[in-house]
């Protein structure tokens, strides 16, 4: 028997860093990812033949291109399964995995985890967010990194958040600046911003983006948000409010954007001293971003090493960074924070199931997540509550629990592809 | 180079290593269906698999997120309920 791997579930920032930290480490690593490319929706590769045009900060350039070489110099302790879906962890302990390659489902036991899966976009709801031609912000940049073109047509950007300029600066220097951009929050106050450089704000990135919207001659809004969205012929007619003043705007593309959560559904719980330890790192344990991905994917796997025996931990210089990612981040929010509203009745908040606003009230103030689930049937959708769990949050002003343990599968499954399981040769 | 694959039957163009979602998005295909009448029909949203509403059916095959799946030739693809979905 071959010395059980251990597992890395998502082949981002997080996960590569941490997967090249225990490959240098001599330890086999069996690093697991859902899309076609290592690098995740931060590093995106252009589709072949797609030029990569698309405008980033050069940090981001470098720092995967050190990483991927990591990757390279040590590829006989990594195998890299791409295009395979994380499914959950059985009631046996295993790992279960969706091959979508070979359409079949395997099953790992590790000896050990580190599961990197990343941030989900927050969306604040309103009537029509649900429509064709609405898309999140992430997800636009996604593609546009991937196409190396913006989508056609008028494109309104609205939520809150940095995204939100940066994406508009790209679709811009892409060659389709957006008609405006909505920012819910005020944060262009100069004590906001000065805490935001004391913080040690990317102040650099958040200048040469004003730039490139100045250029583009992209309106910023702030104070400003979606009220609705209708379809309207091929695009849509989205209300929007500044202050007093409301109009609509017709477009064919409304990115919308309120930040981004650590993606934790039916994601198992952190274990780091189990028998088989279970880690969490990177935006899927604390949304701090790309950059603090890297040195918490390092930290989960110096912390893996020294509860293996294998290695000691030299945490203080990552701690110190993701503290400083942490920094940033609150005051990032204290500067676009904004009050939460309450949304009209008929606003879906639970698009797999249909379930309005008016559903979610008719349930007790004081619904158990097991009624929340069964008779409002939140959460119990195809996306298994990774977008309206967090709006539902919100709107109760405290975090909806998990179901506990979480359960498997937490994506769509072929029963075919389950009844040709296969288990990896540690079994 | 580029191939196509299919929509209800209409020829789509795609690039090599580019995302059935992104070939359908830049075929002007925003709208990916209405299971139901009261359901919200099928779109690209997320872009990382997360939110399930990009879904389609494939003919012959279990239905993928098209912003996972790469685009290959000659696949058959269409709204959930209208191929492929059925349990026989």
């Amino acid at each position: 028997m071959t010395e059980a791997p251990i597992l890395i579930v998502g082949g981002g920032p997080a996960g590569a860093s941490a997967a090249a930290t225990l490959a240098e480490a001599g330890l086999p690593v069996l690093l697991v990812e859902q899309r076609d490319q290592l690098g995740g929706a931060i590093h995106r590769q252009p589709a072949n033949g797609a030029g990569d045009h698309v405008w980033r900060p050069a940090r981001h350039r470098r720092t995967w291109a050190a990483l991927t070489a990591r990757l390279r110099a040590c590829a006989g302790m990594i195998e890299i399964r791409t295009q395979t879906v994380f499914l959950g962890v059985d009631g046996a302990g295993r790992f279960l995995f969706d091959d979508r390659r070979a359409g079949r489902v395997f099953a790992s036991r590790p000896r050990a985890a580190i599961v990197a899966v990343g941030a989900i976009e927050t969306i604040r709801p309103f009537p029509g967010w649900e429509l064709p031609g609405v898309m999140t912000a992430g997800g636009a940049q996604v593609l546009l990194k991937e196409t190396g073109r913006p989508p056609e047509g008028p494109i309104l950007i609205a939520g809150s958040g940095p995204l939100l300029p940066a994406l508009a600066a790209q679709l811009a220097k892409a060659g389709n600046p957006p008609v405006a951009v909505l920012e819910r929050g005020r944060p262009w106050r100069p004590g906001t911003l000065a805490r935001l450089a004391l913080a040690g704000g990317p102040m650099g990135e958040a200048v040469a983006y004003a730039a490139a919207l100045a250029l583009g001659r992209v309106p910023y809004r702030c104070g400003a948000l979606v009220t609705r969205a209708e379809p309207d012929g091929a695009g849509l007619a989205v209300g929007i409010r500044a202050g007093a003043d409301e109009r609509v705007l017709r477009v064919r593309h409304l990115l919308i954007h309120d930040g981004i959560e650590p993606n934790r559904a039916g994601i198992p719980l952190p274990a780091p001293e189990a028998a088989v330890p279970v880690l969490l790192a990177g935006d899927g344990r604390e949304a701090l971003g790309a950059d603090a991905a890297l040195l918490d994917g390092r930290r989960a796997a110096l912390q893996l090493l020294a509860r293996l025996g294998t290695g000691t931990a030299e945490l203080a210089a990552l701690e110190s960074g993701l503290e400083r990612a942490r920094r940033v981040q609150a005051a990032l929010a204290q500067a676009l924070g904004s009050k939460p509203m309450v949304p009209a009745p008929e606003t879906l908040i639970c698009r797999c199931e249909g379930r309005s606003y008016a559903d979610l009230q008719a349930l007790a103030d004081d619904a158990s997540v097991r009624e929340i689930r069964l008779m409002g049937r939140f959460g119990l959708g195809a996306c298994q509550g990774r977008f309206c769990g967090p709006m539902i949050a919100a709107l109760r002003g405290r975090p909806v629990p998990a179901a506990s343990p979480p359960r498997w599968p937490l994506r769509p499954v072929s029963v075919a592809a389950l009844a040709r399981l296969s288990t990896d040769e540690t079994e | 180079m580029s191939g196509h694959f299919f929509w209800s039957g209409m020829p789509v163009a795609f690039r090599p290593g580019e995302t059935i979602a992104a070939a359908l998005l830049r075929a002007g295909i925003a709208d990916l269906g209405r299971p139901d009448g009261h359901l919200p029909g099928g779109r690209v949203f997320c872009g990382i698999g997360a939110c399930q509403g990009c879904i389609v059916a494939v003919e012959d095959a279990a239905p993928i997120e098209s912003c996972l799946t790469l685009a290959r030739e000659g696949l058959r693809l269409g709204p959930l309920p209208a191929l492929g979905t059925g349990h026989d």
